[in-house]
């Protein structure tokens, strides 16, 4: 069933080569533009004139090697070699703020090394990216980083999105750029909204989603870790990336393909299996001559064992022989010494008199017997009839010992006859039980349907006693149902001091009449049973047990009853629903020469179905993931409605989508549906995705960079030493906030 | 190859004191006793190339320890409402004297980190089902779970209130712990 399902498997990561460093030679002295899109997840920078831009993880480790005790320095990629270095990661980034200014600089040294500078200082302006409204801090500690550390000629910042979008909108100079356009940029931590009228971005009517791919990540880890608690390996956030930049999607209609897949066999065709690595448990399996030799050497050390055992039971025999016999010899002595001497040589032998000699040879005598009998026949003794003489004598005819004796004899007898009684009762019993057997059998064979019929009555009256108790136990725990108010009130019957019972009134009379006689009538009794709630569970059993005798009947001679009606596999049914979305594998689906290996592939396969659709539909609507925010088609309405109509109308016809998540697929139909009905049906509305939405920002950096505009809007030195490292110009591809007009 | 033309290259340019440090080639060569081989984190480590852009009398700020977030985030909205303050005390000194109100940048026109924030959703949220992610008309009163149907009912009865509250977790509803 699950053979033919095509299952994934998450490729691992490529190991990362060593950088070689581009020669500087080329950009010596000439003062072309440095861009840096300083990302959340990947930092990309080159000089402007560059085609395509150098790309690595924004990820900084410093640490000490373990080994060689070398303090290292890792960069992107890197960081993932060495698993000492993956704890120790840094990121310039905490979702949208730059926080963590070490790790910045770290990482601008990796640029500027590899891009081969060695001038005393950094001689290019440089061009950088910043947060849509970034925090002013962020923004003050990055000049200072840039101006004062490396001493750059001159910063202007810019907001990716807007790059993004003139890069796709390029004018061909020296047209201006006038373009219009709501921008959609889906950034690592957050999703933004900018509209553009006339080339100038509008910072004031744009927003900000707080939920971004890292949120998705988390997201869908944490339903998958939802879905299946006991998963055998640790899924890891770089998995379930790989995972949503894959096999995840928008759906254009997230009602009606939830209405899809109500239904279980759509269910399980549009599910998606992953298969993660396992590890095959390490029992080795012992061949058949290692099995056979293990059980040779067991059945050895039996017999030994066995041996041994018999060997000491003999010598213990012979040394009761050999003190039986040197006893009857003391006693045969006994005829022959005087009284005096005969006491004292008992007791030297340690016995007080001649009774006692006496009993022990006794006992002596007969454990010989018995253990010579068990070594030659292990039959059952058979018990002789003992005798009581005594108890046919008359009292008056003993003295004390004798009527002590007949005491004894009294009791010995007793108990025989009891013992004999319960013997002869159990094979009576035994004698009816095998007639009834008997007897059904004939009754089968005879006739297998009524009898069939009649036992799958009694299998049925059972199941209904044990859904019943259950049923029962369920209500009682519910403080306000009717079973238990009826039991509160038997509590509080019993509990209550003048309880007079209706019974004695009528027949005795006198002081006895308010008596409490609750335990005369033994059914009184019951009503512990009925209110306390843990009695139950003894009757359960005896229920279950003749469920299961019942079955065993059953499924032995009737060909109609299988195993899926017994009791077992009723209860623990599983609705074709739940099968669906999350299939166990039992133990004998597979066939195969390892069938524990097959298990262990099974238990780690995750079946993704809904997840898929469920972790895209989190953009349009934070709050089903706990996110307190509007999602993305409510902020462009409410972006739009500020907008007049003719200017709405330039805005929608170019509905720009960059940025990395924005390669998911089915994310234009879904904006198409969000954004037609909101829309007056005349006005056209067309939606475009960045050719290349990860390098795009870049790209349209480096383009702006070559224009003449571009020196107009960096600052300078000079202007970071005045005003400090807070206050930008404001362009129209650059922030507002903290922004002076030029 | 490339490094030895690096090296050359930095030993022209006479580095500033203070910020050549030495190259790992370099040192490969000087030391004997180090291994030949260098393992890939290793060679993949620039923490020993030189960095003669740096300015070597930069001192570090002390104050540029990494603040958290929450700090960073109210610090802004202080100054953002400082900032509001003051521009609408210009504003009424503006308008006693002159009567005439300027054309003023609006004050809505400066966005901030948090005024740029989408708010809340005031559409009416659809329910769907925490275990199966269908939809989910049912709530379960004992844990608060949305179900799909009976058969996820039977499901959440069985489960324990640690793993009823991880399912409500990820919807953001977080009970609080008694």
């Amino acid at each position: 069933m699950s053979e033919n399902v095509e299952l994934i498997r998450i490729p691992n990561q490529p190991i990362p080569t060593v950088r070689h460093i581009d020669p500087y030679d080329s950009f010596r002295g000439k003062e072309t533009p440095l861009v840096i899109d300083n990302g959340s997840t990947n930092i990309r920078f080159g000089f402007a004139t560059s085609a395509n831009p150098a790309s690595s993880t924004n990820v900084v480790a410093k640490f000490k090697e373990r080994k060689q005790n070398k303090p290292l320095l890792l960069f992107g990629d890197a960081v993932d070699v060495e698993s000492g270095a993956r704890t120790q990661a840094r990121t310039p980034w905490e979702g949208d703020v730059q926080l963590n200014f070490d790790a910045l600089e770290n990482a601008l040294d990796y640029a500027f090394i590899h891009l081969g500078i060695d001038t005393p200082s950094i001689e290019h302006p440089v061009l950088m990216t910043e947060r849509l409204a970034s925090p002013l801090h962020s923004r003050s500690l990055t000049s200072e980083l840039l101006f004062e550390l490396y001493s750059v000629p001159s910063l202007t910042y810019c907001v990716d999105a807007v790059m993004s979008f003139y890069h796709n909108h390029l004018p061909t100079p020296p047209v201006p750029f006038t373009s219009d356009g709501i921008v959609v940029s889906f950034n690592t931590a957050s999703t933004s909204v900018i509209p553009i009228l006339h080339g100038k971005g509008l910072m004031s009517h744009a927003k900000r989603i707080p939920w971004g791919a890292t949120q998705a990540n988390d997201y869908l880890l944490k339903l998958i870790q939802l879905k299946y608690p006991t998963f055998p390996t640790r899924v890891m956030p770089q998995q379930t990336n790989w995972v949503l930049q894959n096999h995840c999607e928008f759906s254009a209609d997230y009602p009606s393909l939830l209405r899809t897949l109500k239904d279980p066999a759509q269910l399980r065709l549009y599910e998606k299996v992953i298969q993660f690595p396992f590890s095959a448990p390490t029992t080795e399996e012992k061949t058949e001559e290692e099995l056979a030799r293990i059980t040779e050497r067991r059945r050895e050390q039996g017999r030994k064992l066995q041996e041994l055992a018999a060997k000491a039971r003999e010598e213990k025999l012979q040394q009761k022989e050999s003190d039986l016999q040197y006893l009857t010899a003391l006693r045969e002595r006994r005829e022959e010494e005087s009284k005096k001497e005969w006491t004292i040589l008992l007791r030297e032998e340690g016995f007080d008199n001649d009774a006692a000699l006496d009993s022990t040879i006794k006992k002596l005598e007969t454990d010989v017997k018995k253990s010579r009998k068990k070594d030659t026949d292990g039959d059952e003794m058979q018990e002789d009839v003992p005798t009581y003489p005594l108890l046919d004598v008359p009292d008056e005819e003993l003295d004390e010992d004798g009527i002590k004796e007949k005491k004894k004899q009294r009791l010995l007898k007793a108990g025989y006859d009891a013992r004999e009684r319960t013997r002869k009762e159990k094979e009576r019993e035994r004698e009816e039980r095998e007639a009834g057997e008997r007897r059904e059998e004939e009754e089968r064979e005879r006739d297998l349907e009524s009898w069939a019929g009649k036992l799958r009555k009694e299998h049925e009256g059972i199941m209904t006693k044990i859904k019943e108790r259950g049923r029962r136990r369920a209500a009682l725990s519910d403080r306000k149902s009717a079973a238990a108010q009826a039991r509160m009130k038997n509590i509080a019957n019993l509990a209550a001091d003048e309880r007079v019972p209706k019974r004695k009134r009528k027949t005795g009379g006198g002081m006895f009449a308010l008596a409490d006689l609750f335990g005369a009538d033994d059914a009184d009794w019951a009503i512990y049973r009925k209110i306390n709630t843990a009695a139950e569970s003894s009757d359960e059993e005896e229920d279950l047990m003749n469920l299961q005798t019942v079955e065993a009947k059953l499924l032995a001679h009737d060909p109609t009853f299988t195993i899926e009606h017994t009791h077992a596999s009723l209860s623990s049914q599983r609705s074709a629903l739940m099968s669906a979305f999350r299939p166990q594998y039992e133990d004998g689906d597979f066939q195969g020469e390892s069938i524990l290996t097959f298990v262990m592939l099974g238990k780690a396969r995750i079946h993704l179905s809904v997840e898929r659709w469920r972790v895209c539909e989190a953009w349009f609507s934070p709050t089903m993931a706990g996110v307190d925010s509007a999602g993305l088609g409510e902020v462009l309405q409410n972006i739009l409605g500020r907008f007049s109509d003719a200017e709405k109308a330039r805005l929608v016809k170019n509905v720009f989508v960059t940025g990395g998540p924005s390669k998911l697929p089915g994310l234009i139909p879904r904006l198409q549906a969000s954004l037609r009905p909101i829309l007056p049906p005349e006005m056209p509305l067309a939606i475009v995705r960045a050719a290349d939405p990860l390098n795009d920002a870049w790209r349209g950096m480096a383009d702006f960079a070559k224009t003449d505009e571009f020196p107009k809007y960096g600052v300078t030195k000079a202007e970071y030493e005045e005003w400090g490292g807070e206050r930008i110009k404001r362009w129209w591809g650059g922030n507002w906030n903290s922004s002076v007009s030029i | 190859m490339l490094q030895r033309t690096l090296t050359t290259c930095v030993r022209e340019t006479k580095p500033p004191k203070g910020s050549g440090k030495k190259k790992l080639a370099v040192a490969a060569e000087s030391d004997p006793s180090t291994p030949p081989v260098p393992t890939l984190a290793e060679q993949l480590s620039y923490l020993h190339y030189a960095r003669p852009f740096k300015n070597p009398y930069y001192t570090k700020n002390v104050n540029r320890r990494a603040k958290n977030l929450k700090a960073v985030l109210t610090q802004e909205r202080e100054r953002e409402r400082v900032e509001r303050e003051r521009r609408r005390q210009e504003r009424e000194e503006r308008m006693e004297v002159d009567g005439a109100t300027e054309d003023d940048v609006p004050e809505e026109d400066l966005p901030t980190y948090s005024s740029i924030e989408a708010p809340p959703s005031v559409l009416p949220q659809r329910k769907y089902c925490d275990v199966t992610g269908l939809e989910g008309p049912y709530t379960d009163p004992a844990t608060g779970l949305r179900y799909h149907d009976k058969s996820i009912y039977e499901l959440i009865k069985s489960l324990s209130t640690s793993a009823a509250k991880d399912y409500l977790s990820a919807r953001g509803v977080n009970p609080i712990v008694k």
